[in-house]
C-alpha cells in the first residue's frame, strides 16, 4: 500500500520496457534532424553569399547594353558628362575626379583627427571620460547622411560664403568637411580597436626603458597597430567614397575638373550624387539609365577593391598580434 | 635639455589628443544644436489667430465661439488699415479707378433700364453720365492740378442734380471727392513711384499670388485656390519678418563699379512722408499683436498632421507613417535572417573555406555604397523580382524595405554573432550536461541570455534603416503623395522628404522652420533609438561583469 503511493510520487524515470538504446529509426530520425538542421541553418545563412551575387549580378546586368553600345575607354578618360545631348556624351573621368576631390579633402581632416582621438581613447584618457566620448563617437556614426547634408547645405554653406568669401557655398571643400566628420566614427573606432590590442607588455617595455608618453606611442605602439591604422583609413575612405546624400545636396553637382586643381572652392560632381540625381530624369532603358548603373559598377569596383584592401591589412593585424601574444 | 624638449612635446601631445576629443563634442553640438534649435520652432512657436483659424478650418480643431471672440476684435483693428488703403489708392491708381467709374457707368445704365424710363429721359441722363466718366477719366489720367480741380468742379457741380440721387452716379460722386482730396496732398509727378510702393504694400499685407501676407486677404475678396494663400502670417516670427519688409524695404543698391550690388533697407514711411498712408506704419507696427494676437502655442499635432502646399503648412505625419512602416517591413526580413545566420556561424561552423567565404561576402556586403544598394533595388526587386508575382515595375514600400532588409544585413549579422559569442560558455556547458540537445541549449539557454545584445542589434538596424535616405530613392519613396494602401504603393518618408524640402522648390525656403522640423524628427527618432541602444548595452555590460 504504502509502496504504490510511493510509485505515484516518484515516477520511474524511463519506462522499463523501453530500452535505453536509441532504435535504427529514432537514430535516422535524430542524425536526419541535425543534419537537415544544420542544412536549413547553413541555407539561410547563405543569404549573404547570394545578396552579394545578386548585386553584383543585376548592377552588371543593367550595365551591360551601355557597355555593347559605347565606347568604354571613352567612359573612362572623358571628361564630359552629357548624357542628355544627342548623341549623349557619357566622359566619366570628371566624376571619378569629383569624387577623389572630396574624398581626399575629407581623409586629410579625418586622419589625423581620428587616428590622435583614437590615441587619446586608447592610451591617455581615463576610462569614466572615455565613457563619455564613446557615446559621442556613437552618435555621430548614427547621424543620418540627409542630417549630414541638411547641415552642409543649411549651416555650412552660407558660413563658408560669408567667411570666405566664396561664390557658392556648395562646393568641393563643404562636402570634404562633412564628409570627414562622416568618415571620423570608423576611422576612430577601428584604429582604436588595433591600438588596445596592442598588449600591455610592448607598452610597459616602452615606459620602462624611459621613454615618454609620446615616444611610446609614436615610435613603438602606432608602428606596431599599424595595419589596422591603415584598415581603419580605408574604411573610413570607403565611407566617404561612397556616400551619397552628403555630396548630393552639399558638392554642387557641377561635372568639371576643378581649374587650379588645388581650388577646392569650386563646386564639384560625384559617381554617387550623378547616379542619384540622373536617375529620376531618365527613363527606363535608355542609354543615360544603363550608364547611371555602370558608374555603379565603377563604384562597386572601387569599393570592392578597397574593402579586400583593408580586409589584408586587418587579417596582418589580427595575425601580428596573434604572434605576439 | 633635451629631457627638457622631450617633456613639452610630451605634454603637447597630450594637449592636442584632448583637443581631439573635445573637437569631436564640438561638432557634434554643432551640428545638432543649430538643427534642433531651429526645428523646435516647428513645434514651439508664437502662433497667431491666423493660424488657429488654420487649425479650425483645416483640421477641424479649437473652440470655434472663444475664436470668433478672438477674431472680432482682431478685425476691428485691422479695418483702418483697409479704410486707409482704400482711400489713399483712389489717389495714385488711374488704372483702377477709371475701371470702377466705367463699371458704375454701365451698372447706370442698367438701372435706368430697370426702372423703365425710356427715350429723350433716357439719352439725356446717358449723356450726362457719360460725360463725367469721361471727365473723371481725363482727370485720373492727367497730371495737371489745375485741369483736375476744374474738371472735378464740373463734376461736382452735377452732385446738385436731384435726378442723380440714390443711383450708381452718385458713387461716381464720391469717387471724385475723394481723389479731389487725395490729390492735394500727394506729389503728382511721384504718383507712379506710390502706386508702385504701394502695391508692394499691399503685397505684403494681403498676400501676392506666390506668398501669403501678413493679414491675409482683405475681407470681402475672393478666397484664393491656394490654401496658403487663405490666411495671414500664422507664426509671430513670420510676422515680424514681414513687418519689417513692409515698413523697411529692401534695395539693391551699387556702392562701387562693378563690385556686386549690396542690400540696403530705407523707410517705407519716410516714402510716403506728407500723404495720408503715412500714419499706416506706425499704426501696423503699434497694433500688429492687437491685430494678429499671437499666443505660445505647442503644436504637438505637427507630428500627425498631413502637410498643407508642399509642407507650406501642417506637419509631417504621413513621413513618420512612411518611415515606420518601411522600417518595420524590413525588420521582418532581416530579424529572422539575421539572427539565424549570426546563430550559424558561431554554433555550427567549422573554420573552413566555405565560412571564410562567406564571412568575406559579409563584408563586401557591409560595404557596398548604400546608392549602389538603390540601384540593386530598382534593378532586381522594382523591376525583375516583384513584377514576377504580378507587381507592376514601380517603387513599393516592399521593394524598398527589401532593399533596406538587405543593406542591414551584415550589421544585424555582426551584433547577434557579438551577443551570442558574449552568453557565457558555462551557460551551454550546463544546459548540454542536463541531457538538453544543441538545439534545445541554443534555443532555450543561448538565446534568452543574448537577447538584450541580440536587442541592441536590432534597435542600431532600425536607426540605420529609417535614417538611409540613397537605398529608397528609386524604389518606394516619393516627394509628394497620398498614404499608401498597401505595402505595394510607394510612401513618403522622413529621410527624403528632408532632401526634398531642403533642396526642393522655392516654397520649403519660405519656411524653414518646417525644413528643420522635418530633419530634427528625423534625427530626433535616430538619437532616441541609439540612447535606447547604448543604455541597454551598458546595462548588459554591467551584468555581465558581476557575473564574472
Amino acid at each position: 500500500m504504502s509502496n504504490g503511493r510511493l510509485d505515484n510520487i516518484i515516477e520511474p524515470a524511463a519506462d522499463k520496457n523501453e530500452s535505453l538504446v536509441l532504435t535504427p529509426l529514432q537514430d535516422l530520425k535524430g542524425y536526419l534532424f541535425y543534419h537537415v538542421g544544420r542544412l536549413i541553418l547553413f541555407l539561410i545563412t547563405c543569404t549573404s553569399v547570394l545578396a552579394v551575387l545578386l548585386i553584383f549580378i543585376f548592377v552588371i546586368r543593367e550595365a551591360l547594353p551601355f557597355v555593347k553600345g559605347a565606347s568604354i575607354v571613352q567612359f573612362l578618360t572623358g571628361t564630359i558628362w552629357h548624357p542628355q545631348s544627342e548623341p549623349g556624351e557619357f566622359g566619366a573621368l570628371s566624376l571619378v575626379v569629383g569624387s577623389l576631390y572630396v574624398t581626399v579633402v575629407a581623409l586629410v581632416i579625418a586622419v589625423p583627427v581620428g587616428v590622435v582621438s583614437a590615441v587619446f581613447l586608447s592610451d591617455i584618457v581615463s576610462f569614466r571620460i572615455r565613457n563619455i566620448v564613446k557615446p559621442v563617437i556613437e552618435l555621430l556614426a548614427a547621424i543620418p547622411s540627409v542630417a549630414y547634408g541638411f547641415f552642409a547645405i543649411k549651416v555650412l554653406s552660407p558660413w563658408l560664403m560669408s567667411t570666405f568669401g566664396f561664390p557658392t557655398g556648395v562646393n568641393a571643400l563643404n562636402a570634404g568637411l562633412v564628409l570627414s566628420v562622416m568618415a571620423l566614427p570608423t576611422i576612430i573606432s577601428v584604429s582604436e580597436d588595433s591600438l588596445s590590442a596592442i598588449g600591455r607588455e610592448l607598452r610597459e617595455a616602452s615606459y620602462g626603458l624611459g621613454a615618454t608618453r609620446y615616444e611610446t606611442l609614436f615610435k613603438v605602439i602606432i608602428p606596431a597597430a599599424h595595419s589596422g591604422i591603415i584598415a581603419a583609413v580605408i574604411l573610413g575612405m570607403m565611407r566617404a567614397i561612397g556616400e551619397t546624400m552628403v555630396v548630393w545636396m552639399a558638392s554642387g553637382n557641377a561635372t568639371q575638373i576643378p581649374s587650379p586643381w588645388w581650388d577646392l572652392s569650386q563646386s564639384v560632381g560625384t559617381i554617387t550624387a550623378t547616379i542619384a540625381g540622373d536617375m529620376a530624369e531618365t527613363p527606363k532603358g535608355s542609354t543615360h539609365f544603363h550608364s547611371l548603373f555602370m558608374l555603379g559598377v565603377l563604384l562597386l569596383v572601387f569599393t570592392f577593391c578597397l574593402n579586400m584592401t583593408s580586409e589584408f591589412f586587418l587579417a596582418r593585424a589580427k595575425k601580428k598580434i596573434g604572434k605576439m601574444a | 635639455m633635451k629631457t627638457k624638449f622631450r617633456t613639452i612635446f610630451d605634454r603637447l601631445f597630450t594637449g592636442v589628443s584632448a583637443f581631439s576629443a573635445v573637437l569631436l563634442t564640438a561638432i557634434l553640438l554643432i551640428v545638432l544644436g543649430p538643427m534642433i534649435i531651429k526645428g523646435s520652432t516647428a513645434v514651439f512657436f508664437r502662433g497667431t489667430v491666423e493660424f488657429r483659424k488654420l487649425q479650425r478650418d483645416e483640421f477641424n480643431r479649437g473652440n470655434n465661439t472663444e475664436l470668433e471672440k478672438e477674431i472680432e476684435p482682431a478685425e476691428k483693428t485691422r479695418r483702418f488699415v483697409y479704410e486707409i488703403i482704400d482711400s489713399f489708392k483712389r489717389g495714385v491708381d488711374p488704372q483702377s479707378l477709371t475701371d470702377q467709374v466705367r463699371q458704375l457707368n454701365r451698372q447706370y445704365g442698367q438701372e435706368l433700364r430697370s426702372k423703365g424710363i425710356t427715350g429723350d429721359d433716357y439719352r439725356d441722363l446717358r449723356e450726362a453720365a457719360r460725360q463725367i466718366r469721361d471727365k473723371l477719366e481725363e482727370t485720373f489720367n492727367s497730371a495737371d492740378k489745375d485741369l483736375i480741380n476744374e474738371n472735378i468742379g464740373f463734376v461736382l457741380e452735377l452732385k446738385k442734380d436731384e435726378r442723380f440721387k440714390g443711383t450708381a452716379v452718385e458713387e461716381m460722386f464720391t469717387i471724385a471727392d475723394d481723389f479731389g482730396r487725395a490729390i492735394e496732398e500727394i506729389d503728382l509727378q511721384k504718383r507712379e513711384k506710390y502706386a508702385q510702393s504701394l502695391a508692394e504694400v499691399e503685397d505684403i499685407l494681403f498676400g501676392s499670388e506666390q506668398m501669403p501676407g501678413l493679414l491675409g486677404p482683405k475681407p470681402g475678396d475672393k478666397l484664393p485656390q491656394t490654401i496658403r494663400l487663405r490666411y495671414g502670417a500664422t507664426r509671430w516670427d513670420v510676422a515680424k519678418k514681414l513687418l519689417n519688409d513692409l515698413l523697411y524695404p529692401v534695395q539693391w543698391v551699387e556702392i562701387e563699379n562693378g563690385k556686386p550690388l549690396v542690400p540696403q533697407r530705407h523707410s517705407r514711411a519716410e516714402e510716403f512722408e506728407g500723404t495720408r498712408l503715412e500714419p499706416l506704419f506706425a499704426y501696423i507696427e503699434n497694433e500688429l499683436p492687437e491685430m494678429l494676437k499671437p499666443k505660445l502655442t505647442f503644436y504637438w499635432q505637427y507630428f500627425v498632421d498631413k502637410s498643407i502646399d508642399s509642407h507650406y503648412f501642417g506637419g509631417v505625419g504621413p513621413e513618420i507613417l512612411g518611415t515606420i512602416l518601411l522600417t518595420i517591413t524590413a525588420m521582418i526580413f532581416v530579424i529572422p535572417l539575421g539572427v539565424i545566420s549570426a546563430a550559424f556561424l558561431v554554433e555550427c561552423s567549422a573554420n573552413n573555406l566555405i565560412i571564410k567565404i562567406i564571412r568575406m561576402c559579409i563584408n563586401t556586403l557591409a560595404g557596398v555604397p548604400s546608392i549602389v544598394f538603390g540601384l540593386f533595388g530598382l534593378a532586381f526587386f522594382v523591376l525583375y523580382f516583384l513584377p514576377a508575382f504580378g507587381a507592376g515595375p514601380k517603387g513599393s514600400i516592399l521593394a524598398a524595405s527589401l532593399t533596406l532588409a538587405v543593406l542591414t544585413l551584415p550589421l544585424m549579422i555582426r551584433a547577434s554573432e557579438e551577443a551570442i559569442r558574449s552568453v557565457p560558455q558555462t551557460y551551454k556547458e550546463a544546459s548540454l550536461a542536463l541531457g538538453a540537445g544543441s538545439f534545445k541549449t541554443f534555443v532555450k539557454v543561448t538565446l534568452p541570455a543574448a537577447l538584450p545584445g541580440i536587442l541592441t542589434g536590432i534597435i542600431l538596424s532600425l536607426s540605420r534603416v529609417a535614417g538611409e535616405t540613397a537605398p529608397v530613392l528609386f524604389t518606394g519613396a516619393v516627394a509628394m503623395g497620398t498614404l499608401p494602401r498597401s505595402i505595394l504603393d510607394p510612401t513618403m518618408t522622413l529621410s527624403y522628404g528632408s532632401y526634398n524640402i531642403a533642396t526642393g522648390d522655392n516654397i520649403g525656403m519660405q519656411v524653414p522652420h518646417k525644413q528643420f522640423g522635418m530633419i530634427v524628427t528625423l534625427v530626433l527618432l535616430i538619437l532616441l533609438l541609439n540612447a535606447a541602444a547604448i543604455l541597454l548595452r551598458s546595462r548588459i555590460s554591467k551584468k555581465l561583469k558581476g557575473m564574472r
